[in-house]
């Protein structure tokens, strides 16, 4: 009984990490993308979770704690790298045909 | 018995987790999207987290569990506010509800 709520859990996650993979790839502004990015890198930290669990091991406990530490880190460095660099109003000229999308 | 309640709680949490995924790609707004990553997910992983801790043979690394889980309820909102508050100094698109725009 267990052993299917662990594949119901499973397949819900990979799920949602393709919504999130779709939302990379179509969304109209950078940080869109980051935080899309952000959201399949919470994923692989629930699919770690479901792994050690599943695999009856303690040593991927530490890896949720790296894996959740990187992606933060380096949304706060997309965010203090675009804080410089996105131009005012999300767009760069040549894609603001997409602004409609 | 404690392991099919560990399953269940896991299965709340990912449940919660496509909801928020499903959030983000919905919302028609980084604003409402930053939301959804910023409330949704934290919960789901939360709960997620929870079940895992609730997993009888890992008794062992409990306090590692809940290292983890106060981990993610400080990192994920910051993250999720930063973002906001970035396409919020950069003005970026926001939506309008349209049967509005076409008043005023």
């Amino acid at each position: 009984m267990s052993d299917l709520l662990f594949q119901i859990a499973l397949v819900l996650l990979a799920v949602a990490m393709l919504l999130g993979f779709y939302r990379m790839a179509r969304g109209p502004t950078v940080v869109d993308r980051i935080l899309a990015f952000d959201a399949v890198v919470l994923c692989t930290v629930g699919f770690t979770a479901l792994l050690s669990r599943w695999w009856q091991s303690e040593f991927f406990i530490e890896l949720i704690l790296i894996v959740s530490s990187l992606g933060f880190f380096g949304t706060v460095a997309f965010v203090f790298f675009l804080q410089h660099s996105l131009p005012y109003g999300g767009y760069e000229k040549n894609k603001s045909k997409e602004k409609e999308s | 018995m404690q392991e099919l309640l560990s399953a269940i709680v896991m299965v709340i949490g990912a449940i919660l987790i496509v909801i928020a995924m499903i959030g983000i790609v919905r919302l028609p707004d980084v604003f409402c999207r930053a939301h959804a990553v910023g409330k949704g997910l934290t919960l789901g992983l939360m709960v997620l987290l929870i079940g895992l801790w609730l997993d009888p043979h890992s008794e062992v690394s409990g306090l590692k569990v809940v290292a983890a889980i106060f981990f993610q309820f400080v990192t994920l909102p910051v993250a999720s506010h930063l973002l906001s508050r970035l396409s919020y100094e950069k003005n970026l698109p926001r939506y309008r509800n349209p049967s509005r725009a076409k008043d005023g």
